[in-house]
């Protein structure tokens, strides 16, 4: 049996491999393994985070008719979509905010407060989107009237066709002065 | 590097473990022919790994288990590639450890002082099985559903606790989900807890007796050779060999999914892993009163001759292949037995006709789609629709069915059929299967 002296000489056992023979071998089996543990963790590491940083494209989902509003009178209409989250698909539930204007446009607004995130609601009587946590106040436009929304009512993506009215749900970070999609 | 080292070195003494590791000597010097019990310890580092990666998406539930494994085949990056390395890594293992079993059969390497050590690889063995059977039923396709099924009821006919063992198996009445989630387990806490113990009894007893070496004496006299550097490289130029055959065969073969588990389906032919194919085929030729000889008797007797056969071999100091032909010879009639029930049951398969599995998955779509709610196909479905049992005789083109299911007013004007989103792979295997639909010709 060869014994290993303290800088890694080593004094040849019988037939133990010395010199270059044996660098060789170290070489070839840190290669091996080095190939073995790289092919393997290069495709491990894409397979953990790849669902992660996965998006999906967000459908285009029907709200309701367009000749269901009345001009200048927001309504609430309701968007359910089917999601995949991983291999399980569910449905979601969401309602968005739809106005038609004079010109038969129709703006969409997301259905969360631009301050933090709470649900508001239409006051018919004084034509203004009231927000019932903090106080935001918001004018049928979506412009910010009174609290401390810091900005306007976040808007959807909206189109229509053949009188259906099409949506895409998006969510948007509160608080911050500008819109910064989720 | 070698300062970090040095450092960990002076408060740990990690040199004197590592002349311990390294410098074991092999008796007769290193050789290719020592590497299968590496090669099966690689593998099965590299399926713990995958096993730990697959379990990231896996569901053990009926609900999911089918939709989790498909979602890591198709979704997720690489999938393909980890369940690849797993399943086909599962076959390696039974190879490696069937080599690794020969060569220290032809070695004479179990006989005295190693006896223990055989008897632990042989419960090993017996362990990788378990690993194979319950994993097999994971995925929860037909094939995982079927083959289970009947591997749990072989259980059965064992005489007086028959019953009762299917029934633990099971986990219940029928297999569903109780028996999935404890096959999960299983697979995936307990055998693992129990082999890593077992691997490590074996490695433990190796060091202790030290390695057999060359049966012949006078070469193994001649003196021996360190582990490290020469059987370390060649234990890790087979470890990348065997490597790159699974990656290969990962990429290459690809190994989809049967339909989902169905329970009422009894049409369904299951077919076991090829290293369960020689008992499935010897099950084949015994029936009646003999059945349970087949089923456990044999396979127990087998077992226990293997477990105990330190003990059984007469010759307890000769080693050479030559010195004991009846040895050797029981050994190649055992090989011998195995392998022609594997090559018939091989053969058998592949005289079955198969099923095209475009017609399979044309067929599935039906069923996805709801046809049947408007069309009868054999029995089973509405009246809106036309029948379609014998549609291959009435409309033999396939382009008339491209065109139909496109847009089926195009060929079939004031027919109330919907359209459907077809892919052009769904478009491709339903019209195969519709041309299936014939009277026999």
């Amino acid at each position: 049996m060869s014994v290993k002296q303290p800088k890694g000489e080593v004094t040849p056992g019988f037939s133990t491999p010395v010199g270059t023979r044996r660098k060789f071998f170290q070489w070839v089996t840190r290669m091996a393994a080095g190939l073995i543990g790289l092919s393997l963790a290069i495709p491990l590491v894409g397979y953990v985070i790849s669902p992660a940083l996965k998006r999906r494209d967000k459908p285009w989902v029907e709200v309701g008719r367009v000749d269901e509003l009345t001009a200048g009178q927001p309504k609430q209409l309701e968007y359910v979509a089917t999601i995949r989250d991983g291999y399980l698909e569910a449905k979601t539930h969401k309602a968005v905010w739809a106005i038609k204007q004079s010109d038969g446009q129709v703006t969409v607004f997301s259905p969360l407060c631009t301050h933090l995130g709470c649900g508001y609601h239409w006051d018919g009587d004084e034509r203004k989107f009231k927000c019932p946590c903090h106080g935001s106040v918001y004018d049928v436009s979506g412009n910010v009237l009174h609290g401390p929304a810091p900005r306007h009512l976040d808007v959807l993506p909206a189109k229509v066709e053949n009188g259906r009215l099409l949506v895409v749900y998006k969510e948007f970070k509160s608080g911050t002065s500008t819109a910064v999609e989720l | 590097m070698s300062r970090l080292y040095d450092w960990l070195d002076s408060r740990l003494k990690l040199k004197s473990v590592e002349r311990t590791l390294l410098d074991e000597p092999i008796p007769g010097g290193a050789s290719w022919i020592y590497v299968f019990g590496s090669a099966t310890l690689f593998l099965f580092v590299l399926q713990a790994v995958t096993g730990m990666f697959l379990a990231v998406y896996y569901a053990p539930t009926p609900d999911h288990a089918y939709d989790s494994v498909q979602y890591i085949e198709n979704q997720v990056t690489f999938g393909w590639f980890v369940r690849g390395l797993h399943h086909w890594g599962a076959s390696a293992m039974v190879v490696a450890i069937g080599l690794h079993m020969l060569q220290v059969f032809l070695y004479g390497a179990f006989k005295p002082p190693r006896e223990l050590m055989w008897m632990v690889g042989v419960v090993l063995f017996l362990i990788v099985m378990m690993f194979a059977f319950t994993g097999y039923l994971l995925p929860w396709d037909q094939t995982a559903y079927w083959a289970t099924q009947i591997g749990i009821n072989m259980a059965g006919t064992v005489p007086l606790v028959g019953d009762f063992l299917v029934k633990v198996l099971r986990g219940g009445e029928t297999l569903g989900a109780l028996t999935l989630s404890r096959f999960f387990a299983v697979h995936v806490l307990f055998l693992p807890a129990l082999i890593l113990a077992g691997i490590m009894l074996h490695l433990f007893i190796l060091r202790r007796v030290g390695p057999a070496g060359p049966w012949d004496e006078a070469k193994a006299a001649a003196g021996s050779e360190t582990f490290y550097p020469r059987q370390v490289y060649m234990d890790a130029v087979v470890m990348l060999g065997v490597f790159i055959v699974l990656a290969a065969l990962a990429t290459l073969v690809p190994f989809p999914l049967t339909d989902k588990a169905d329970p009422s389906d009894t049409s369904f032919v299951p077919v076991p892993e090829w290293y369960f194919l020689f008992y499935y085929e010897f099950l084949k030729h015994v029936h009646g009163p003999l059945e349970p000889v087949a089923t456990w008797i044999l396979p127990g007797a087998a077992v226990l001759v293997m477990l105990f056969w330190p003990f059984l071999d007469w010759q307890k100091k000769v080693r050479a292949p030559a010195s004991r032909p009846l040895g050797m010879a029981l050994g190649v009639l055992f090989l011998v037995f195995v392998f022609s029930l594997l090559g018939i049951s091989l053969k058998n398969l592949y005289a079955v006709k198969r099923v095209d599995p475009a017609i399979a998955h044309g067929k599935a779509l039906v069923k996805q789609f709801g046809c049947t709610a408007c069309h009868r196909i054999h029995g089973e479905g509405g009246a809106i629709g036309p029948e379609l049992s014998y549609v291959g005789d009435r409309r033999p083109e396939r382009e008339w069915h491209f065109k139909h299911f496109r847009n089926p007013q195009s060929v079939s004007p004031g027919s109330i059929m919907p359209k459907f989103p077809l892919t052009d792979q769904e478009l491709h295997d339903l019209t195969s299967y519709m041309l299936s639909l014939r009277r026999e010709t």
